[in-house]
């Protein structure tokens, strides 16, 4: 049975002190067992573009402190911890861990920032369903024994919702990554079939639906596919119907029939009611179409397609 | 036939080439960028002399007439420089150097060289500002009294339908010579310029909500020289929009009325395309020229300012946008970052 706690911070300001008691609070209620000997710990937030956490793309840095905090308090002050994120097609993440808050919070907290696409990389084979892929992995995930995904809570144009499992794939070494779009669902259960979060802390005080809507929300759980599960719920979509999450439970990351919802001070429904869903299939159908048409037209016309309207 | 060369092809280089093979009477004979799948892109179009190094291109010039320079803003300089002692004539994307220094130099190199210069100021070209430019010099509104002038993207962090990294230049404020005020206030103190003439610098701020060397939002106040013209500049790179969605509005207020781009600007960009498409399609059908990037209504601005660059050096006039006009807006910026204490 995965566990997932869906609770909300006690005030509508977003503090740092708001977001830290209400990160700790539903660690606590998880009941994770910490008593392991965890020579260190990898933080993985999603920094996949230089958009900071305001404008609900990013996972905000205050998330991230708040759970460093409960790591010490957990395991001691000597726990060597990692926040760590892979470059991207776009995005590097030496630029991203200035710009988003990310070295500030390194100097604060004495944690070490590690860009996955450096170091020691190996290749893991893996299988989703009748496909196989090798994906660049750090060794450093794949040592470490307490791995905590912290994704952003958001929509996504292409796979629909872009939270736990998806966060994962950007910890892929391979700065390129639009290379997997085409078979992005099942990369994303790739990845997540070779490493495994340990503990999800889904950032959802600013969450990305229609625009960027300040919630105050945090899920937190001991499986990945469960708290997606919740997630796609408060998002408003059919957790079935998202195809990485439906791929993710026929490969057996979770089953959607044994998650037990622990919900503090709030519920899935409310939270839901007050999320600005985005119908994410007509945008996906209608930014293709565009594309599709701009390329027709400009074939047939012989006019030029702007630099970044470009395929 | 006027035979060109293209000097860096990245996003505006590419976006130049483009332009440049719709222009009736020019031909691109080479092209320049370290990139080789920049260069195949060159080859794609029918450009057979190919270069992984700008120099080489300038050094067998002998037959060519023009270039095209589309390079990191530090690279402005020297490959100026060069191309007019080639006795080449010049069209450069802004800013036309990094420093007030280095465009000295080369309002000196271009009188020196009696060759033409013409820098990439597109948002003169763009048609809601030519119809408000129109009805300036007219009289409509009056004497011009305070000008606001906007533009709040996403700058070199837009995401293409592909995403591609943001140059490493970009990160680097001796490179990129500035921020947001250089790269988008240049364009809109350039429109200040354009509206009233000689001006001056009277207050700037900046922003950093990047955490970056180089500012990330700036509103500076400039006044004319001549009248009692001001002008406020918002400019940031901030937003997260893409286009078709392009935060920009100038309006102007007269002492007899006031006009805003945002009503000469189509409501619907959606519908303007598939508008000026048809239209396309139609001339396309019937052999007539059709009108590139009209579609996009704001890039069409940039197929305009290079067929308006190789009219002048066709007829020998002089472009609208001289290597002065990119001295005097340099000035400007300069005496900003000072007000700020910046010093790039």
């Amino acid at each position: 049975m995965a566990d997932v706690v869906l609770t909300s911070t006690e005030t509508k300001y977003f503090t740092d002190d708001d977001v830290s008691k209400t990160v700790s609070r539903a660690i606590d209620l998880l009941n994770y067992d910490f008593n392991h000997d965890f020579h260190f710990v990898v933080i993985k937030p999603s920094l996949c573009y230089y958009w900071d956490y305001s404008t609900s793309e990013t996972t905000d840095p205050r998330v991230v402190s708040a759970i460093v905090d409960y790591v010490r308090g957990q395991l001691g002050n000597d726990v060597s911890i990692f926040v760590a994120e892979a470059d991207a097609s776009a995005m590097r993440t030496k630029h991203a861990f200035k710009m988003l808050g990310y070295e500030k919070l390194s100097r604060k907290k004495h944690v070490k920032l590690v860009n996955l696409s450096k170091g020691d990389i190996v290749d893991k084979e893996v299988s989703v369903g009748d496909k196989k892929f090798t994906l660049k992995v750090n060794k450093m995930l794949l040592e470490s024994k307490l791995i905590i995904n912290v994704p952003k809570l958001k929509y996504h144009r292409r796979v629909g919702i872009s939270c736990a499992l998806k966060n994962m794939f950007g910890a892929i070494s391979t700065p390129g990554k639009y290379i997997y779009h085409r078979e992005l669902s099942e990369v994303i259960v790739g990845i997540n079939k070779i490493v495994n979060s340990d503990v999800t802390v889904v950032d959802g005080i600013i969450a990305k639906g229609k625009y960027p809507k300040k919630m105050g929300v945090i899920i937190v759980s001991d499986n990945v596919l469960a708290a997606d599960y919740a997630a796609a719920k408060i998002l408003g979509y059919n957790p079935r119907r998202i195809a990485h999450i439906n791929l993710a439970e026929k490969e057996k990351i979770g089953d959607f029939n044994h998650i037990n919802l622990v919900e503090d001070g709030t519920d899935l429904e409310e939270i839901r009611s007050a999320f600005p869903e985005q119908n994410y299939l007509l945008q996906k159908i209608s930014w293709k179409l565009q594309l599709k048409m701009l390329k027709a037209y400009s074939k047939i016309v012989g006019d030029t397609i702007p630099p970044i309207l470009e395929e | 036939m006027l035979k060109v060369g293209m000097i860096g092809l990245g996003k505006m280089g590419r976006l130049h080439m483009m332009n440049c093979l719709k222009i009736d009477g020019t031909k691109i004979i080479a092209a320049a960028d370290p990139s080789k799948k920049a260069l195949n892109k060159a080859k794609f179009v029918g450009v057979n002399n190919l270069y992984t190094d700008y120099h080489d291109l300038l050094n067998d010039s002998s037959n060519m007439d023009a270039v095209i320079i589309s390079l990191p803003n530090y690279l402005h300089f020297e490959s100026i420089q060069l191309a007019l002692e080639a006795g080449l004539n010049v069209f450069v994307e802004k800013p036309m150097a990094n420093t007030v220094e280095e465009c000295h130099k080369i309002v000196s190199l271009v009188k020196k060289s009696g060759k033409k210069l013409m820098i990439g100021h597109c948002l003169r070209f763009v048609d809601a500002i030519e119809k408000m430019k129109d009805s300036v010099d007219k009289g409509y509104i009056g004497d011009l009294e305070v000008i606001t002038i906007e533009e709040v993207i996403s700058g070199p962090f837009a995401h293409g339908a592909v995403p591609t990294p943001v140059s490493e230049w970009w990160f680097d404020p001796k490179k990129a010579g500035g921020g947001t005020l250089l790269d988008l206030g240049y364009h809109l103190i350039d429109l200040f310029r354009f509206f009233v003439g000689d001006s001056k610098m009277l207050y700037c701020c900046l922003d950093h909500k990047f955490n970056l060397p180089i500012e990330d939002g700036a509103i500076v106040i400039l006044c004319s020289s001549n009248s009692s013209a001001k002008g406020i500049i918002n400019v940031g790179w901030y937003q997260k929009t893409n286009f078709p969605k392009y935060n920009f509005r100038l309006i102007l207020h007269g002492n007899a009325g006031y006009i805003s781009s945002d009503a000469l600007v189509p409501g619907n960009l959606y519908l303007h395309a598939i508008k000026e498409g048809t239209k396309n399609l139609f001339r396309k059908l019937i052999g007539k020229n059709i009108r590139p990037l009209s579609y996009t209504y704001y890039y069409e601005s940039y197929y305009k300012e290079l067929k308006h660059f190789f009219d002048c050096v066709k007829q020998d006039s002089d472009p609208l946008i001289s290597a002065t006009d990119g001295l005097e807006t340099m000035e400007l910026i300069e005496e900003a970052y000072k007000i700020c204490n910046k010093n790039f």
